[in-house]
C-alpha cells in the first residue's frame, strides 16, 4: 500500500463512473418504494426486504469509496470520466451514434416498417463504424438482412411487425 | 406405469418411423433455439393449425423433437456471442463466452453439445424408468420449499461476483428490484411501472436479457477488429478439427459433472413452473461450490459450460412428467402441448401410458432419437459456426443489434419492448465498463419474480405469518442445504490455510533434521 502510494507512476482511479449503477438503483428504488405505500403489506414485502438489502450495500460501497480515497488509491471527479466511461475518440463517437441510431430504429419501425428501418439501420450503422468507402459492402450486407429478416420473421413466422410500404406493397405481390 | 425393455425397444423402433417429422422439428427447433425470442413455445404456437391436423402422437413427437432441440440451439449464440437464445441458456455464456473469445469457440461449442446430448440422454432414460417416483416430487414442493431452492439459484450472484462482492450484490439487488416491476400476483397492485399498462405484466424477459448480453456487448466490442481476443485469433486461424474432438474428450473426462448436473435439472424440470433459468443456475452455483478450483469459474473453466447446459437440457424430459401424469404442465411448452393433446381428446393421468403408450411413452423415446439425432447432426457443425467470430465487429455489432432488437419485439409483438432492449443496453454497457456483473443483474431480473410469487403464496396461506417459511420438514432440510453450500467456501478456504499453516509448522520442525 504504501509502496502504492509512492510509486509516481501510480495514479488513482476515478471512481465516478462506478457510482452510476449504485446510484440508478438507488434513485429507481426510492421511486419503486414510493409506488408501493398504499398497496397491502404482503406485496410490499418482499421488495422492502431487498431495497433495505440493497441500500445496505450501497452504504459499504460509499464507505469503501471514501476509505480508499482517503488513502488515495481512488479518487472522484467529473474530468475524464466520460472518456472512462465511452472511450476516446472515434470509438466513443461511434458507440453514441449507434446508440442514437438504435433508438431511431425503434422509432421509426411503426411508420416505415421493418423491412426498411432494418435496411436503413444496418447500412447507417456500417458505415459509421467503418466509412463510407464501404458503401458496396454495407449495402449487401443490410440488403440481406432485410430480406432475410422478412423471409424468416414476417413470411415464415408470422411475426406482427408495423406493416411500412414495402410490406404493404409486397402483401399484395404475395 | 412401469415399463419392461421389451416394450421398451418396441416403442423406440416404433418411433423410429416418425424420422419424417423428427427430422424437420429437430432443424426448426435448432433455428429457433438460437435466435434470441423466439422460442419452442411460440414457434409451436406458429404451427398449431399443422400440428391440430396431425395425428395426436406424430404432433406429440413433432412437438417434443422441436423442444427439445431448440433447448439445445439456445447454447450457440449464448457461446458465440454472448446472447443466450432463451432464458435457460442464461447462465451458459458465464464460462462459454470467456472460452470463445479466447479462440476456444469450437471447442465450446462442442462441450456445450456433448454435454447436451449426453445429459438429454440420461435424463430421458431416467425419467422413462422413474416416472413413479418423480411424479410425486412435485406433491412435496410447496410455495415454501420452493423459495429455498429459488435462493439456491439467487446465491449465485454472490457466487459470480466474488471479484467485488460489494459490486456484486448491488448488481444483483438491483436485478431484484427490477424483477419486482409489475402487478403483484395477489392483489394485482401496479408497482414501480412508471405509468406504463406495458410493464404491468413484469418486465419482459427477453428484452431485458437481449438489451444486458447482446446489445451492451455490441457496444463494447466496437472498439476491437473482431469479438476475438489478439490470441483468440491466432488461435482460431490454427483450428481444425482437434478442438472439437478435445470439447468431446472434455466433456466425457468430466461425466460426473454431467450425470448429477443433468439428475438436477430433471428434478427442478419436473417442478411446475420452475423451468430451464432456475435449473442452470442452481447447477452453476452448485457445480462451482463444490469445485476444486472455483476460482477459475468465469474465466472458461469447463465445468462451468457443462453444469448450465446439462442441467437445462435435463429440464426438458422433466417438464414433460407432470403434463403427462396429472395434467399440469412443467413450463410455457409443455402447456402448449397439453391445449393440442385436449384438442384430440387426449386425457391425462397415468391411464395415458396404458391406453396410449404411443403418446405417454412415445415421448420420451421421441426425445431420445432427437438427442441422437442432434448428435449426429451439430457436433460436425461445430468448426463452422464458431467461424462467426472471425466476422469483424463493424459488420457484427449492427446485425446483432438489428436482430436482437426484432428479437425482443417477437414475444409480445410491442415496439415497446424494443425500448426496454435498448434500456438495458444501456445499463448493461455502464455495469460492463465499471465492474459491475450483467449476469448478477439478469440472475435477479429472471429469479425476482419467481421468488416474490412463491413468497406472496406462502404469506398469502400462513395469513402473514413468516414463520411460515420454516413450517415443512423438507422446507427446513433445504435451508440447512443452502446455509451449508453458502458457508461452504469460506469454510473449504478457512480449512485449506489451516493445512498450509500446519504444513508449514510442520515443515519448519523437520528442517532441521533433514
Amino acid at each position: 500500500m504504501k509502496r502504492l502510494q509512492q510509486d509516481p507512476q501510480h495514479k488513482p482511479r476515478n471512481i465516478l463512473p462506478d457510482c452510476i449503477i449504485p446510484a440508478i438503483a438507488l434513485i429507481f428504488t426510492i421511486y419503486y418504494l414510493t409506488t408501493i405505500t398504499e398497496v397491502p403489506w404482503i406485496s410490499q414485502a418482499s421488495a422492502v426486504v431487498v431495497s433495505c438489502l440493497l441500500l445496505l450495500a450501497i452504504i459499504a460501497f460509499v464507505i469503501r469509496s471514501a476509505w480508499r480515497i482517503r488513502k488515495h488509491r481512488e479518487t472522484l471527479h467529473l474530468q475524464g470520466t466520460f472518456q472512462d466511461l465511452l472511450g476516446y475518440m472515434p470509438t466513443s463517437g461511434r458507440r453514441i451514434g449507434l446508440l442514437l441510431l438504435a433508438v431511431a430504429y425503434v422509432w421509426f419501425l411503426d411508420s416505415l416498417g421493418f423491412t426498411v428501418t432494418t435496411f436503413i439501420f444496418v447500412f447507417a450503422a456500417i458505415v459509421l463504424l467503418s466509412s463510407l468507402a464501404n458503401w458496396k459492402r454495407a449495402l449487401i450486407i443490410s440488403l440481406s438482412c432485410s430480406v432475410i429478416g422478412y423471409i424468416v420473421f414476417v413470411y415464415f413466422f408470422k411475426t406482427r411487425f408495423p406493416m411500412g410500404p414495402i410490406e404493404v406493397w409486397l402483401k399484395g405481390m404475395l | 406405469m412401469t415399463l419392461d425393455f421389451g416394450v421398451f425397444l418396441d416403442l423406440f423402433v416404433s418411433t423410429l418411423g416418425y424420422w419424417w417429422i423428427i427430422i424437420p422439428g429437430t432443424m426448426l427447433g435448432i433455428l429457433v433455439g438460437a435466435i434470441p425470442g423466439f422460442s419452442a413455445a411460440n414457434t409451436i404456437i406458429i404451427l398449431l393449425p399443422l400440428t391440430l391436423a396431425m395425428e395426436p402422437a406424430t404432433g406429440m413427437i413433432f412437438m417434443v423433437a422441436l423442444y427439445t432441440a431448440s433447448r439445445l440451439g439456445a447454447g450457440i449464440p449464448a457461446i458465440l456471442v454472448n446472447i443466450p437464445g432463451t432464458a435457460g441458456a442464461a447462465a451458459t455464456p458465464l464460462d462459454g463466452y470467456p472460452m470463445a473469445t479466447s479462440g476456444r469457440g469450437q471447442q465450446a461449442l462442442a462441450i456445450s453439445f456433448t454435454a447436451s446430448v449426453a445429459a438429454g440422454l440420461i435424463t430421458t432414460v431416467a425419467a422413462l424408468i422413474l416416472i413413479p417416483w418423480l411424479s410425486q416430487v412435485a406433491f412435496h414442493l410447496h410455495s415454501v420449499e420452493m423459495i429455498v431452492v429459488m435462493l439456491f439459484g439467487i446465491s449465485l450472484i454472490a457466487t459470480i461476483s466474488a471479484g467485488d462482492t460489494i459490486k456484486g450484490l448491488i448488481a444483483g439487488f438491483f436485478g431484484l428490484m427490477i424483477g419486482y416491476i409489475g402487478a403483484d400476483v395477489v392483489y394485482e397492485a401496479p408497482r414501480g411501472t412508471f405509468g406504463f399498462l406495458e410493464l404491468y405484466d413484469k418486465v419482459p424477459l427477453i428484452p431485458a436479457l437481449v438489451g444486458l448480453f447482446a446489445i451492451s456487448e455490441a457496444f463494447v466490442v466496437i472498439e476491437r477488429n473482431t469479438i476475438l481476443s489478439e490470441q483468440g485469433a491466432v488461435r482460431q486461424q490454427d483450428a481444425g478439427w482437434g478442438p472439437t474432438f478435445e470439447g468431446i474428450r472434455e466433456t466425457l473426462l468430466h461425466w460426473k459433472e454431467v450425470v448429477w448436473t443433468s439428475l438436477l435439472g430433471l428434478v427442478i424440470g419436473v417442478i411446475p413452473g420452475a423451468g430451464a433459468a432456475i435449473a442452470s443456475f442452481v447447477a452453476y452455483q452448485q457445480s462451482r461450490m463444490l469445485s476444486k478450483t472455483p476460482e477459475k469459474y468465469g474465466t472458461g473453466h469447463v465445468p462451468g459450460l457443462i453444469a448450465p447446459e446439462s442441467a437445462n437440457n435435463g429440464v426438458t424430459s422433466g417438464t414433460l412428467i407432470p403434463l403427462l401424469i396429472i395434467g399440469v404442465p412443467g413450463g410455457a411448452t409443455a402447456a402448449i402441448m397439453a391445449v393440442v393433446l385436449e384438442y384430440h381428446g387426449v386425457n391425462f393421468g397415468p391411464d395415458l401410458f396404458e391406453s396410449q403408450p404411443m403418446i405417454a411413452y412415445g415421448s420420451f423415446t421421441a426425445m431420445l432419437i432427437t438427442y441422437i439425432l442432434l448428435g449426429l447432426l451439430i457436433l460436425p457443425l461445430t468448426r463452422y459456426f464458431s467461424r462467426v467470430m472471425v466476422v469483424p465487429t463493424v459488420y457484427m455489432a449492427p446485425v446483432l443489434i438489428a436482430f436482437t432488437l426484432v428479437g425482443s419485439f417477437v414475444p409480445r409483438a410491442y415496439v415497446f419492448d424494443m425500448g426496454v432492449a435498448i434500456i438495458f443496453g444501456v445499463i448493461g454497457y455502464i455495469a460492463r465498463r465499471t465492474g459491475y456483473h450483467v449476469a448478477a443483474i439478469l440472475i435477479g431480473v429472471i429469479l425476482g419474480p419467481l421468488l416474490e410469487n412463491y413468497f406472496l403464496r406462502a404469506l398469502r396461506i400462513s395469513q402473514g405469518d413468516l414463520g411460515v417459511l420454516f413450517s415443512s420438514k423438507l422446507g427446513n432440510l433445504l435451508w440447512v442445504l443452502l446455509l451449508l453450500s453458502l458457508l461452504a467456501p469460506a469454510l473449504k478456504h478457512y480449512l485449506a490455510r489451516r493445512k498450509a499453516n500446519n504444513t508449514g509448522a510442520t515443515g519448519g520442525r523437520d528442517e532441521p533434521g533433514a
